[in-house]
């Protein structure tokens, strides 16, 4: 008997319900009434009622019952092992966790055996209560509902609105929890900024982390950790730039040739291929651009006399540019195709060839639509980690040549959080800074990229 | 060349007069096709230099796609197929040697729908002579702006707004708009697919008069699918049914004393 028995059974009773339902309403169909709703719409409504509170108690006892205890426990706890220094709550629930579980690391203390057998027993009664509280209500309010049922109920209204809610509900949970994620941003980042004056970290020109430990420590090597994010936002935007470079023409111009001059079945074999580069995950983007891209980039420069980095900003973003082309090629096939017909008969009927009605007519009007796309892919390109990580390199520097190499926000990001890390240190939050300044651009490029569509929608309506 | 001999002498169903004194276009034995469905039945008819002629007939009849051919917009569906020959001042339109651009440079057309380009009053208008290379400088581009804005009684209205969008202009002053892009090119002729059939009575009244003036100078071809507005401005009227040219004759005539019955039936209401 555990919790998964109990929902299997809260799932059963709403099934009978929805028998019930359904049979009444059947009945009252067989004596010649005339019903308001499909029978099943009887059924349905009864099953939801009984189904949704008796879930919402079964978890809001699990999810509550987990937070309670694991504050009573601490009553269970040694008095020097809570005062002392180095007490954390995670490690020590944990212990007791696995003794509950009966995963046991060598000598186990006696107070976790106690505590483990207090959680053990209190788990029980918990889901006794939940066993009561949730089967109770499933069959109670289940009845009530039951109980609603009468010829004239308009039971397929209902459920209409309790499935509108609950779509509202899906769509609040969605809302909530990218507020929640931007706040928590907001949060850790503003804890750096106590640490390092925003100026710094908005406009010093070297980025170095990595001596926060030694500086902590206090090694004597204080002041060598250094947070200024101007040559990581330099080196994502140069790689972006290479990225443009590179998908803009090309994205452009298969959309032109897609929508203008390909055939059906040209179209229909070439916008899917098309389509399969937006599918390939990044990483393999990212070993082409480590393992294919920058070698050959450095020895076709050494053969001509240049000196490119193994790891360059012109490798990675060159590969990121391939990647970002379904983005461009795709949404501007789409608005190209929306440019009206009869602005297209406009300009053949003023004597136009096909070449004079693209450049003068279609791309002029589809104009917005494609900055669009082009600004959706820069905030694609901004935010790609996993090519920039394995083809343009880690180091830090300031440069806006294409041939050095260069890292950015996203990459810096995932090197200072991979590993083993210190959660209140500067380096950690750092993470959290570059996150939120990531996010407002990214979110301002968006923003900026929906207006110009939504202006571009007005303009045929 | 069409061998002069020949064209009048041609087989046709039609009742009325198809011939013209002074032929522009001449059209003998049309035929269209989108794909397998013929749309147009063997029409012969000429069109007169300086005159305006409507096209009037039931909905689907194909009198949209007759007057495409005569600009051969048609090419730029890839079913249509035309046979038959269609000439413009004894040139066949449809020879391989014909340049389409210079051809629709020659034959302006007006579409059912306004559909000024999303540019400036000032861009619509001088886009086509920019495409033909009809100004040397912006002067003589201003000053064919300018004419042709005159022309399609639109000057007055726009003068102090030229950069602003075409597409910001009432429904009217739009559709007067696209003739006045259409004679910015010097046309010679003018195909106008129901320039009113979205618009209000008073913007209609204006297009309306504006044509009447314009036919001074070129040859219109309108299609309407009101008879009262081919009574108003035409001097011709050309009746269309299933594809078919049933009766050409003048105005006054065939809204009098029709001679054929589906022709009567359709201007007495009967059918339409
Ligand atoms: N692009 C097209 N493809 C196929 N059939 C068409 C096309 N355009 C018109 N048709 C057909 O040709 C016939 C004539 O159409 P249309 O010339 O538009 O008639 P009207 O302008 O007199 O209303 C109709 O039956 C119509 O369905
Ligand atoms: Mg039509």
């Amino acid at each position: 008997m555990n919790e998964y028995t109990l929902l299997i059974l809260l799932l059963l009773i709403s099934l009978l319900w929805f028998y019930f339902g359904n049979k009444t309403a059947l009945s009252l169909k067989n004596k010649q009434l005339k019903l308001n709703s499909l029978p099943h719409y009887y059924g349905i409504y009864v099953a939801l009622y009984s189904i949704i509170p008796s879930l919402f108690s079964y978890l809001l006892i699990l999810v509550f019952d987990g937070i309670l205890f694991s504050n009573l426990i601490m009553e269970f706890v040694p008095k020097e092992i809570l005062n002392s220094p180095d007490f954390n709550k995670i490690i020590v629930l944990a212990q007791i966790d696995n003794a509950v579980r009966g995963i046991y690391f060598g000598e186990q203390p006696d107070w976790v055996t106690i505590a483990s057998n207090q959680m053990i027993e209190w788990n029980n009664q918990s889901l006794i209560l939940n066993f009561f509280c949730s089967i109770s209500l499933a069959l109670g309010i289940g009845y009530l509902g039951f109980k609603n049922i009468h010829q004239e109920f308009r039971s397929r209204n209902s459920v209409e609105k309790i499935i509108i809610s609950l779509l509202g509900l899906s769509s609040i949970i969605a809302i909530l929890t990218t507020i929640g994620i931007v706040f928590s941003v907001i949060f850790e980042s503003l804890r750096f900024f106590a640490i390092i004056p925003a100026s710094e970290f908005l406009f010093g020109l070297t980025w170095n982390p990595q001596f926060e430990g030694a500086e902590r420590a206090g090694s004597g090597q204080e002041g060598l950790a250094s947070y200024g994010s101007v040559p990581l936002f330099v080196g994502t935007f140069l790689i972006s730039l290479i990225a443009l470079c590179v998908s803009v023409p090309i994205g452009l111009f298969s959309a032109v040739y897609l929508s203008e001059y390909a055939n059906k079945k040209e179209r229909s074999i070439f916008k899917p291929l098309l389509e399969i580069l937006a599918g390939i995950p990044t990483v393999v983007y990212g070993f082409f651009a480590a393992l294919t891209v920058a070698p050959l980039m450095r020895n076709g420069g050494s053969l001509i006399g240049l000196d490119v980095a193994s790891e360059s900003a012109l490798a990675a973003g060159f590969v990121m540019g391939i990647m970002i082309i379904p983005f461009i090629s795709s949404l501007s096939d789409d608005v190209i195709n929306a440019v009206p017909q009869s602005l297209r008969d406009a300009g053949y009927g003023l004597g136009s060839t096909k070449n004079e009605v693209i450049t003068n007519v279609i791309i002029p009007a589809a104009l917005p639509g494609i900055i669009a796309s082009i600004i959706l892919a820069v905030s694609r390109a901004i935010g790609e980690t996993m090519i920039v990580v394995m083809a343009a390199g880690l180091a830090a520097n300031l440069s806006f040549n294409p041939l050095d190499a260069v890292t950015t926000v996203t990459a810096q990001i995932v090197t200072i959080l991979v590993g083993d890390q210190e959660f209140e240190s500067a380096k950690t939050l750092s993470a959290f800074a570059l996150a939120l300044t990531l996010i407002v651009i990214t979110l301002i490029l968006n923003f900026y990229a929906l207006h110009v569509v939504k202006k571009y929608r007005e303009q045929y309506e | 060349m069409v061998s002069n001999s020949n064209i009048n002498n041609v087989k046709t169903k039609t009742i009325g007069e198809i011939f013209s004194k002074d032929p522009k276009i001449i059209c003998r034995n049309v035929d269209v096709f989108y794909g397998e469905k013929q749309a147009i039945k063997d029409v012969s008819i000429d069109i007169a230099s300086r005159e305006i002629i409507s096209f009037i007939g039931p909905s689907g009849c194909g009198k949209s796609t007759f007057l495409r051919c005569l600009n051969r917009m048609n090419d730029t569906i890839d079913t249509c197929k035309v046979k038959g020959s269609i000439s413009l001042d004894k040139e066949d339109i449809y020879d391989e040697k014909i340049d389409v651009v210079t051809l629709r440079a020659k034959i302006g057309m007006v579409f059912q729908k306004p559909n000024p380009f999303p540019k400036s009053i000032y861009e619509n208008v001088a886009y086509g002579p920019k495409i033909h290379g009809l100004s040397s400088s912006k002067e003589e581009l201003d000053f064919i702006v300018e004419n042709s804005l005159k022309d399609s009684g639109l000057w007055e209205e726009v003068k102090d707004r030229l950069q602003s969008p075409g597409t910001g202009l009432s429904g009217g002053q739009q559709q007067r708009l696209c003739i006045a892009r259409a004679i910015a090119v010097s046309p010679e002729i003018i195909l106008m697919d129901e320039p009113c059939s979205a618009l209000d009575p008073i913007a209609t009244a204006k297009i309306e008069e504006l044509i009447n003036q314009l036919g001074k100078n070129y040859s219109i071809v309108i299609v309407t699918h009101s008879m009262q507005q081919a009574a108003r401005i035409s001097q011709r009227t050309a009746y269309f049914h299933l594809g078919e040219l049933i009766e050409v004759g003048e105005t006054k005539k065939i809204f009098t004393m029709p001679k054929d019955k589906q022709t009567e039936a359709y201007i007495s209401g009967r059918i339409g």
